[in-house]
């Protein structure tokens, strides 16, 4: 088990440089010199020669690379060209309303979908089956910031629309990020366990004499499941990356925010910083689901 | 005779939906059943002519678009058929438990071996877990199975097939039923895994005095366990016998036809007997009777009436017009 952990997470170590390399070289070659972007048109020739060289703009990109990686393993991702404040920095500001959101959504998603699943797959072709597939239908196939901007204007006067201050103003975000995440959950949960009661094994655990409901507890559930763990591992690592619409929308000073304010201004290092950041949440996200999927899943541990 | 009646089943009719149709297709026609105690019953027949079903409507376990249309299953004198859900299943698991074909399967892949014992004695009877666990050891050690005490935290994939199928016997014996119905248990299983789990459930029954329904369609199996035999040809009943009758002397052609398809040592360079065409259709069977149009000495009278299940003395009961006693003939 921890063998198969250490190595799970060595195999992260080329993934994590692959991933800087490509967003690295993707913002390298966006048209547009950060002097430029930074200054506007105030300076002089021998100003930005002395700037370019002193912020290493010259070296070639190889080089560059390198000292990136080796600055972003001890915490510095650079400085904000436009904010003038190191990126760690903002990132480690915004970050918590975006964690605190993602749990959130992530609490809602589960606390919705799994028993909307199981009661859809348990009264399978029932209305509230029907009812329950619908709404997650719904959830998953409607863009984020229309769903966003109904009930913003349906709850404008019962709820806050905007900021994370009061516990009253995480309800509209939690929705709006969490109900995909929660359709899709609920889905996959009826799917699975429709599938799994077809087992053999639930005609054995019925011969034992178990009521319905415990069959579906003690048997079904659990080789149900494992695929939905896994599923909503990798989705917390979604949500807190895929926060950006929700964010922009409903004013929230999150990461998401952040990488759009860095877009809109061209503040490359604070863009490349927030895109590293998500991109290493989400192979953390993965790597914990493979490894939460060895923990539920006896078949996997013993390769 | 009625006290040494563990199970009479009389009259069992079930039939099953399909999507999109309306009639319903009748898979169990009518069968007479009865186990005495402490004996082995063997269910024979092809695939698809309703063993199963006989057992899983017993048991309460059709699956959702199965239904007993009639009948009764007489169990120490209870209609189990006419028990509500609840009441079966105390029934179920604790005086009538079951092994199914696939012990690949049949286990369920994310619990442990022990857990998946003790489930059982736990529901039907007030014990702590720790006396759970010591039974399970037992019945473990019991069935064979090589450092039970080990094998308790066991998952099934760690298991092969035979010591699999060890545990699924184990798991119906636990509570010491009183009917063991085994669905095709050694299917599955190479022969001679095959041979020791016949002998291993063959002893249990000795010990614990349960009765067995034997479900296969192995006729080698048959000889090896059975006391008596019901022969099934599509959802009904053709020829009952004990175990040395129907060897030596079956009557109905089906059942005939059936013996002369085994491979023989003596019959060197000769080609296997096989009853021509295929079972009918569940929705389309022939009238008169249902084995008539694959039958070699089928007349007029076979395809137009349905012949009633006779007694040819001793218990011998076939369903045929013309029964002939002398299985070789063929």
């Amino acid at each position: 088990m921890g063998k198969f952990i250490i190595k799970r997470v060595l195999v992260t170590i080329p993934v994590l440089l692959g991933m800087i390399f490509l967003i690295f070289f993707m913002l390298n070659v966006v048209p547009g010199d950060p002097l430029t972007v930074m200054m506007k048109e105030h300076l002089n020739e021998d100003v930005l020669e002395n700037l370019r060289a002193n912020m290493h703009l010259d070296d070639p990109f190889l080089v560059r690379y390198v000292r990136y990686v080796w600055d972003a393993l001890h915490g510095d991702l650079g400085m904000s060209w436009k904010l003038n404040r190191s990126v760690t920095n903002l990132i480690a500001t915004a970050f918590p309303y975006t964690l605190k959101l993602a749990i959130a959504a992530a609490l809602f998603s589960w606390v919705m979908g799994i028993p909307i699943g199981i009661v859809s797959a348990v009264k399978k072709n029932s209305l509230i089956d029907h009812l329950s597939m619908g709404l997650s239908l719904f959830g998953v196939s409607m863009p984020v910031f229309w769903i966003a901007l109904i009930l913003q204007e349906t709850f404008k006067n019962i709820l806050p629309i905007s900021g994370l201050s009061t516990w009253q103003s995480y309800i509209l975000p939690t929705i709006v990020l969490g109900w995909s995440s929660a359709g899709r959950i609920a889905r996959l949960t009826r799917s699975n366990l429709l599938e799994v009661m077809r087992n053999d094994y639930i005609r054995t655990a019925r011969s034992k004499g178990l009521s319905p409901l415990r069959v579906i507890t003690g048997h079904a559930l659990k080789n149900a499941l494992i695929p939905v763990i896994t599923v909503m591992a990798i989705q917390i690592a979604s949500l807190l990356s895929g926060a950006v619409i929700t964010e922009t929308i409903f004013s929230i000073p999150g990461v998401g925010r952040l990488a759009v304010d860095a877009i809109n201004k061209r503040d490359m290092p604070l863009l490349q910083g927030t895109v590293i950041f998500t991109a290493v949440l989400i192979i953390a996200g993965n790597l914990l689901a493979d490894v939460l999927y060895s923990v539920v899943d006896p078949r996997i541990r013993v390769e | 005779m009625q006290e040494n009646t563990l199970l009479r089943v009389k009259g069992l009719y079930t039939s099953f939906a399909s999507d999109g149709r309306k009639d319903r297709a009748t898979a169990v026609n009518g069968v007479d059943l009865t186990i005495p105690r402490r004996k082995t019953v063997g269910l024979v027949g092809e695939s698809g002519c309703g063993k199963s079903v006989t057992a899983l409507s017993i048991m309460g376990l059709l699956a959702d678009n199965g239904r007993v249309d009639a009948g009764k299953a007489l169990f120490n004198g209870e209609d189990l058929l006419a028990l509500s859900d609840r009441e079966m299943r105390k029934i179920r698991g604790n005086r009538i438990s079951m092994i199914f074909q696939e012990p690949m399967t049949s286990l369920n892949p994310v619990l442990t071996v022990g857990r998946q014992i003790s489930e059982a004695l736990r529901l039907h009877s007030d014990i702590s877990s720790r006396e759970a666990k010591q039974k399970c050891i037992e019945i473990l050690d019991k069935v064979g199975i090589p450092e039970p005490e080990k094998r308790f935290v066991c998952y099934p994939h760690q298991l092969s097939g035979g010591l699999r199928q060890r545990v699924m016997i184990g798991m119906a014996m636990v509570l010491k039923p009183d009917l063991l119905i085994a669905d095709e248990p050694t299917t599955a299983l190479d022969v001679s895994i095959e041979a020791q789990i016949l002998r291993l459930m063959r002893g249990l029954q000795e010990e614990e005095g349960t009765s067995i329904l034997m479900i296969t369609h192995n006729l080698g199996v048959v000889a090896e366990i059975c006391d008596e035999v019901y022969v099934m040809y599509a959802g009904e009943v053709v020829e009952r016998a004990d175990v040395f009758t129907l060897f030596r002397e079956c009557a109905h052609p089906y059942t005939r036809g059936l013996m002369a398809s085994l491979p023989r040592m003596r019959a060197k360079g000769e080609k296997l007997y096989n009853i021509r065409g295929t079972v009918p259709n569940l929705r389309a069977m022939p009238a008169g009777c249902r084995f008539s149009p694959r039958c070699d000495f089928a007349c007029e009278k076979c395809r137009r009436e349905k012949p009633p299940l006779e007694d040819l003395g001793n218990g011998h009961l076939c369903r045929c017009f013309f029964p002939e006693k002398g299985g070789d003939t063929l």
